[in-house]
């Protein structure tokens, strides 16, 4: 090796310590009068959408903690800021943000990225490190049976999000005389930890009716088409089609069922709000059952938004959408560090993750009480139907301001 | 030669103190050794024998796989450590590193057999036809994992929790990684300096000529694409480690990140040489944290930007541009010299 290369190799060397050394500008986790959250969010990739409705829900809370004089930490007020990282939509990225956020940030309080794949990129890290971090958007039950302390979730995992169909097809079908064990259930779920879950949440139910799952298909991430598994819907005729793949596949299941005039009685799928589908296919969305995190309906209230309703107003004026439950819950675990802030009355770590493990609240968003593997056990999920263009709660009864319509319509008769 | 060693002395010593001068940057830095082996490893086939491969990161998600599921069998249950609710309980040191040893050693074998299997397959192709190929072995590769409900499909896999007793991770995996370079640094400036890179250079500049020379290509081209591979996969191993949680197409066999960067890497620092994936590297993994922390929103245009002045500005890379250059710089060696023109081809 001559020694011009290995001179060229020292002078990177060197580049790179220097390099690094800037790539990291220098915030403490409490600067002066202000608190500062660390968070590692999909702005580029495929989650960028729901990406962004869960910065904006962190930044509506912040702006409306700090529009109220702040949090309250041992008498002193303090105003809320965020450092944002984009993780790309990986998961291999969030453990270098989560690593970045702490060490080179010293950020001590952290909200959680969207998705399960990111948030269970980034929990190890925090475990490692001791700093507790709310999360929002990471919904796999895989993330709960690890130990971890330093997690905690407003939401309710992800095999709960659809199984409540599986329950309201028996009901339903119950109530026409026919025999549950003959409803026959088709899934076609992205093969991601979210969408996964789901899947375990609506066999384990399915199981329990004594249903039978006549499809069970896997999509592919680079979700584009789903009409093979379409047409086996077609030739099987279930009773039930549940899917899930974020925006991308409810979009996706929307137009191909309404594409293919596929009839199913009943059609369940997630992400209904983050993708629009309302406002992308109009009538061809009706009768959709949509599960929700949250509905703006509900009679949750808190003393900085008000009450459910009032979050989506204030939501949409602040950015000209109606808040997807993504936004709402974005918004909560911000609420959810402002409360444990307070009630820790310190900027302790520990003092702090104790205090959020107590948390026991009510948030426009629902209540919020974690159990000891950190997610929230007080909120259950809540399945809308698209009904004449409009997200109708239809279970669980205690929410449901109207009846399902069930069977769906079939497409010649529309 | 001694002025050589100095050098390599000092860049030795810069290197295993600065996860000690940096604390706060040891990740980073880990990943910067990552950067490094992904760079050498591909170099070993890309530049050194002509033949580009887009499929490196299979063995990448070998390695992980392997490694991360010795780790858990040795002391989980499947089925509990993938569903039961409440905590699984974490693994003392002693535990930690026996299956992180164990692991590691059986991802760099499995590559190795990998490598040999689809090698003798895969490599009797050339040019742009071994190029698709190998991209579809990554892509089948991320897919195929996905199915498999053993390694957690498409949920993924999770890594065991590093015991506090081992003190930071950060420093922990810099090392290994650094550790690992270095191992892969000398391996392969050994091979080169030897009849095998003779051999694997004159099927990058000829293979018919070679093979007409004697020379058993099949066999080097096999061989070369083992060494590659049982590096990358103890790195996969390490990798998935450190970023904790395996996804199979987005962590694992993400061959629109790793596997791109693989060849980026070589070819901006300038391939078919030692020091040129090195320097590909570095300067790659500082310019991307730099993106990210201060083009925030356009980090990803910045990087296409960077690309495109790579390919316009440096064809040869960066140790290419610099030899023709300054030639007389590297004109003591014969070899060194006859090398340059096609340095970069």
């Amino acid at each position: 090796m001559t020694s011009l290369t290995t001179r060229v190799g020292m002078l990177a060397a060197g580049l790179a310590v220097g390099g690094l050394l800037a790539a990291g500008p220098a915030m403490a986790k409490v600067e002066g009068d202000t608190i500062v959250f660390g968070a590692a969010v999909s702005f580029t990739g495929k989650y960028s959408t729901n990406g962004k409705h869960t910065k904006n829900g962190y930044d509506l809370a912040a702006k409306r903690l700090n529009d109220m004089g702040g949090i309250e930490v041992a008498g002193k007020r303090y105003n809320v800021k965020i450092q944002y990282y984009d993780d790309e939509s990986t998961p291999a990225r969030n453990a270098q943000l989560a690593e970045r956020l702490i060490n080179q940030d010293g950020i001590k309080f952290i909200l959680g990225p969207y998705g399960s794949g990111p948030t269970k990129g980034m929990a190890p890290i925090i475990e490692k490190y001791k700093i507790p971090m709310v999360e929002a958007n990471g919904a796999s039950r895989s993330l709960f049976n690890k130990g971890y302390r330093y997690l905690f979730a407003v939401l309710s995992t992800s095999e709960q999000y659809l199984a409540e169909a599986i329950n309201l097809a028996a009901k339903l079908s119950a109530a026409e005389g026919r025999r549950v064990q003959d409803l026959k259930v088709a899934i076609a779920v992205e093969n991601d930890p979210f969408s996964q879950d789901i899947r375990a949440g609506v066999i384990d139910d399915a199981k329990r009716w004594g249903m039978r799952v006549v499809i069970d298909d896997k999509l592919p991430k680079e979700l584009n088409d789903m009409t093979a598994t379409l047409t086996k819907v077609k030739a099987v005729k279930p009773d039930v089609l549940v899917v899930s793949g974020h925006s991308k596949g409810a979009a996706l299941a929307i137009r191909q069922v309404h594409e293919m005039k596929v009839d199913v009685p009943m059609l369940a799928i997630t992400h209904c709000e983050a993708a629009d589908v309302i406002g992308k296919f109009g009538a061809a969305a009706d009768y959709t059952l949509c599960a929700t995190q949250w509905d703006e309906t509900m009679s949750y209230r808190d003393g900085w938004f008000g009450s459910a309703g009032d979050y989506a107003k204030t939501f949409q004026a602040a950015y000209g959408y109606v808040p997807p439950y993504q936004a709402a819950e974005s918004s909560a675990a911000v609420l959810v560090w402002a409360d444990a802030l307070k009630r820790a009355g310190t900027f302790d770590t520990e003092a702090v993750r104790d205090a959020l493990a107590q948390t026991d609240m009510q948030t426009f968003y629902g209540n919020i009480k974690f159990d000891e593997t950190g997610k929230n056990i007080a909120k259950p999920m809540v399945l809308r139907q698209i009904q004449n263009g409009k997200l109708v709660p239809v279970a669980p009864v205690e929410f449901a301001a109207k009846k399902t319509i069930f069977p769906r319509p079939m497409w010649s008769e529309r | 030669m001694s002025r050589t060693a100095a050098l390599y002395g000092a860049v030795g010593v810069a290197a295993l103190l600065a996860p000690l001068v940096f604390p706060a940057f040891q990740t980073q830095l880990a990943f910067l050794w990552v950067m490094v082996l992904f760079a050498l490893t591909w170099d070993v086939m890309g530049g050194q024998m002509g033949y580009n491969s887009f499929g490196n990161v299979f063995y990448l998600g070998l390695g992980m796989y392997v490694t991360a599921v010795v780790q858990r069998d040795l002391y989980f249950d499947v089925e509990e450590y993938a569903h039961v609710a409440g905590a699984v309980g974490t693994l003392s040191a002693g535990e930690y590193l026996t299956g992180l040893a164990l692991g590691l050693a059986l991802a760099g074998v499995a590559a190795v057999l990998a490598a040999a299997v689809l090698g003798s397959g895969i490599l009797g192709l050339r040019g742009h036809y071994f190029a698709i190929c190998t991209l579809g072995l990554g892509i089948a590769a991320g897919e195929i994992a996905g199915g498999i409900d053993y390694i957690g499909a498409g949920s993924g896999l999770v890594t065991p929790v590093f015991p506090d007793a081992l003190g930071r991770r950060g420093m922990f995996f810099y090392y290994l990684f650094f550790a690992l370079a270095v191992a892969t640094f000398f391996t392969l400036r050994w091979l080169y300096a030897g009849r095998f890179g003779l051999a694997i250079n004159a099927i990058r500049d000829d293979e018919d000529k070679a093979e007409a020379m004697g020379i058993h290509t099949t066999r080097y081209k096999t061989v070369a694409w083992c060494v590659s591979a049982f590096f990358l996969g103890i790195a996969g191993g390490g990798v998935g480690n450190l970023v904790g949680f395996i996804d199979p197409t987005d962590v694992a066999f993400a061959g629109a990140t790793f596997g791109v960067w693989m060849v980026l890497m070589a070819i901006l620092g300038g391939k078919g040489t030692l020091w040129g994936p090195v320097i590909g590297a570095v300067i790659f993994h500082v310019t991307q944290e730099l993106f990210w922390t201060y083009l925030f929103g356009w980090q990803r245009v910045a990087l296409g930007a960077l690309i495109i002045v790579i390919v316009v500005f440096f064809p040869q890379g960066i140790l290419g541009w610099v030899r023709q250059r300054w030639p007389e710089r590297f004109g003591h060696r014969v070899d060194e010299e006859a090398r340059a023109p096609g340095g970069g081809a």
